[in-house]
């Protein structure tokens, strides 16, 4: 892109975040980020409706991983909640993100599913840096910038006085 | 500000890309198994079921709205910058 060299970040391709295509390919980024895990929950809700078994069962070969044995520990006795959520979380998730709702703390749960699936598929082949990888930082990055105010529903909710008298929500807002 | 030419190099890039990936990913969805972009197989290898639309013309209308935005970045490229007082929004430091 072309820039002035007085101020290379300045004018003609906004780097700040109140420029127009800033907020446009944040938005575009949450939208398809949240489209990925709407589509991933609504299938498994389909096919499976909130009896995930692989669920459980992904989480239980998870051996000699990073995580020690939290992610085995959660398979053997947190299957009556990783059955119906993972579908269920990864559908609202995917919802949140769309809408720009709640982004930040939608954002969060996707970091943990992320996580969990870049751990747990090791597809180190090509090295650490993967698409699971890659979509992990995506939910960082929605968090970071708070995406959710750009065209999303967060820009009006953080308007409201409720959360005006709360400003400590925008932490799960944004 | 920004020009009329931005704003339809967003709305048609962005368009585009929802379109490709989110709209026609739900037409996907809804229609059926395969719920996604790929064939079903059995274990023999043999294609059981096909998606509704096929994952070309969704790739394509995502190529074509990454081009616009190639498109628009000539575009930015090719025309003068305009001559802006960037320097009045600078803060000197105290």
């Amino acid at each position: 892109m072309s820039y002035q060299a007085t101020n290379p970040l300045g004018e003609a391709f906004e780097l700040e975040l109140d420029g127009p295509w800033t907020a446009y390919w944040l938005a575009m980024l949450r939208v398809l980020t949240g489209w990925w895990f709407f589509h991933a929950g609504v299938t498994k809700l389909i096919e499976d409706g909130l009896n995930f078994a692989y669920g459980p069962a992904y989480m239980q070969q998870m051996t000699g991983t990073a995580l020690g044995p939290i992610p085995v520990w959660m398979g053997n006795n947190l299957a009556w909640l990783i059955a119906p959520g993972v579908p269920l979380f990864e559908t609202l998730i995917g919802l949140a993100l769309i809408a720009g709702a709640l982004t930040r703390l939608a954002a969060f749960g996707g970091v943990v599913f992320m996580t969990l699936f870049w751990v747990g598929n090791a597809g180190f082949g090509h090295g650490l840096v993967n698409s699971d990888f890659m979509g992990l930082l995506l939910f960082v990055t929605m968090i970071v910038l708070g995406t959710g105010r750009y065209y999303g529903l967060d820009a009006i909710i953080e308007k409201m006085e409720f959360v005006r008298q709360r400003p400590r929500l925008k932490y799960l807002l944004g | 500000m920004t020009d009329i030419i931005d704003k339809a190099a967003m709305a048609l890039s962005g368009g585009l890309l929802v379109l490709g990936v989110v709209v026609m990913g739900l037409i996907e969805t809804l229609a059926g198994k395969p719920f996604g972009a790929a064939p079903i197989t059995n274990d023999a290898g043999e294609i059981v079921a096909t998606p509704m639309i096929d994952p070309t013309i969704r790739t394509g209308l995502v190529l074509a709205g990454i081009a616009v935005l190639g498109i628009y970045a000539a575009y930015k490229l090719a025309t003068p910058v305009p001559e802006e007082t960037a320097a009045s929004r600078e803060v000197t430091a105290d």
